[in-house]
């Protein structure tokens, strides 16, 4: 079963486009990386799927039920972590625990207490009064107390220092492992933060998603290429594959190759006879750029 | 704590990064056969990676037969075998010769990488 599903989601606010005619299946039981640069969508189509905007156009499906009727009994099984929430700023942790306790069937008291433990969390002050990180923990630890089957956290690492998104990504990995299915779906404008825990990643720009594969075949298909010989040329016709073409010297040539396989291997070293050619994997961020500039490029081509 | 570590590279298949560890620390006796291997849930957790990962690690890990699963009592470490001939093959084919197509690249002699090779070789004994 799919955890989420877009069908030609469109939203705009005005006449801007925030989100256009979107396509997307999210199988259950995935950690879905939604990345893209600031301005791509991401936060307007989180917000389409759990019914908090509505769309101008397409539907989306959740859990398997359709986002615009949602009701209590499917939103206890959904958690909403998003940077800058509102939360009751004058309860206290412990307050608020109680407060969102008696809501939830599947409230786990074990849990909550220990992952109230390992966030360092005070019970005894009001939220208005904690610190960014420490009331992004305060958000998680209400919506990871009762294990949702989906978590969807919009930008939840902005501006948390490395000490508290470490103790924020344990809390997370809390949830999966017993019986049931659970769901991710984590939006990023910087992939280092994901890049262990994502099973796919998801690319939106201009909202579009541009790319939508798992994070092994992306690692698997991008490579930088160097080419050094002596009075070397790129062919005139420019293979599949190639992209981001430089040549800082007669001698040599730099591509980002976004097809690479055995095959892609061969048809360099026939390519360039003679000459060496080096070839190195990408981590997932150097490919995100990649990705960036393509769309950057081709948008500025489209206006023009 | 686990009884192993990764340094985690970027770039790399979390997956990938993690087998090979533990055969590293099973080829340095820091993991002894018959010991116990860690749950997937304990895994995902103290490596802080996708718990589809971690389960992608032992199954892989016993298919291979580094891994052995006994109902009831959890994971174990395999007694080393001899390897199928078909492993031994492949070592010797693919990896050997990306090392010697890499030497080569970078302009080492015959003698420099056999040396490299009989040290390691003493290192992970020594450790043992």
């Amino acid at each position: 079963m799919n955890a989420i599903e877009c069908d030609n989601l469109s939203r705009s606010f005005g006449r801007v486009p925030a989100v256009r005619e979107l396509t997307l299946a999210i199988p259950e039981g995935r950690f879905f990386a939604l990345l893209g640069p600031n301005g791509a969508g991401k936060t307007t189509l989180l917000k389409l799927l759990l019914n908090l905007l509505r769309p101008t156009g397409g539907t989306s499906r959740i859990l398997g039920h359709e986002s615009s009727r949602l009701t209590a009994s499917e939103f206890r099984r959904i958690g909403y972590v998003a940077d800058g929430q509102d939360l009751p700023e004058w309860m206290t942790v412990a307050q608020l625990m109680e407060f969102c306790r008696p809501l939830y069937p599947t409230w786990d008291g074990a849990l909550a207490t220990r992952l109230q433990a390992m966030f360092d969390l005070p019970g005894d002050r009001p939220i208005k009064k904690l610190s960014r990180g420490m009331r992004m923990k305060a958000a998680l630890l209400s919506s990871l107390s009762y294990r949702p089957d989906l978590m969807v956290l919009d930008e939840p690492f902005g501006g948390l220092d490395p000490l508290v998104r470490d103790e924020f990504i344990q809390g997370l990995l809390e949830l999966p492992g017993d019986d049931r299915p659970r769901t991710f779906i984590v939006s990023s404008h910087d992939i280092d933060e994901v890049e262990r825990l994502a099973d796919d990643v998801g690319f939106l720009a201009g909202g579009r998603l541009l790319v939508h594969e798992s994070a092994d075949s992306l690692r698997g298909r991008f490579r930088t290429v160097e080419v050094v010989g002596s009075a070397i040329a790129p062919p005139a016709g420019r293979p599949a594959g190639w992209l981001e073409v430089k040549q800082p010297s007669g001698n040599v040539i730099q591509l980002v190759h976004g097809a690479f396989s055995p095959a892609a291997q061969s048809e360099l070293t026939a390519l360039f006879p003679g000459s060496t050619v080096s070839v190195h994997a990408m981590t997932l961020s150097e490919i995100f750029l990649v990705l960036a500039r393509g769309h950057r490029d081709s948008a500025g081509k489209e206006a023009a | 704590m686990l009884p192993f570590t990764v340094n985690f590279r970027p770039g790399e298949p979390v997956y990938e990064q993690v087998t090979y560890a533990v055969k590293k620390a099973i080829a340095t006796g820091q993991l002894a056969a018959g010991s116990r291997f860690p749950a997937v849930r304990t895994l995902s957790q103290e490596l802080r990676i996708n718990p589809n990962t971690a389960h992608k690690v032992v199954t892989s890990l016993t298919a291979e037969g580094v891994l052995l699963v006994h109902p009831g009592i959890g994971t174990v470490v395999a007694p080393p075998t001899a390897g199928s001939a078909a492993d031994r093959a492949a070592l010797l084919n693919d990896e050997l010769e990306r090392l010697v197509v890499e030497a080569r690249r970078l302009g080492l002699d015959e003698d420099k990488v056999l040396a490299a090779v009989r040290g390691h070789w003493r290192k992970l004994k020594g450790i043992q």
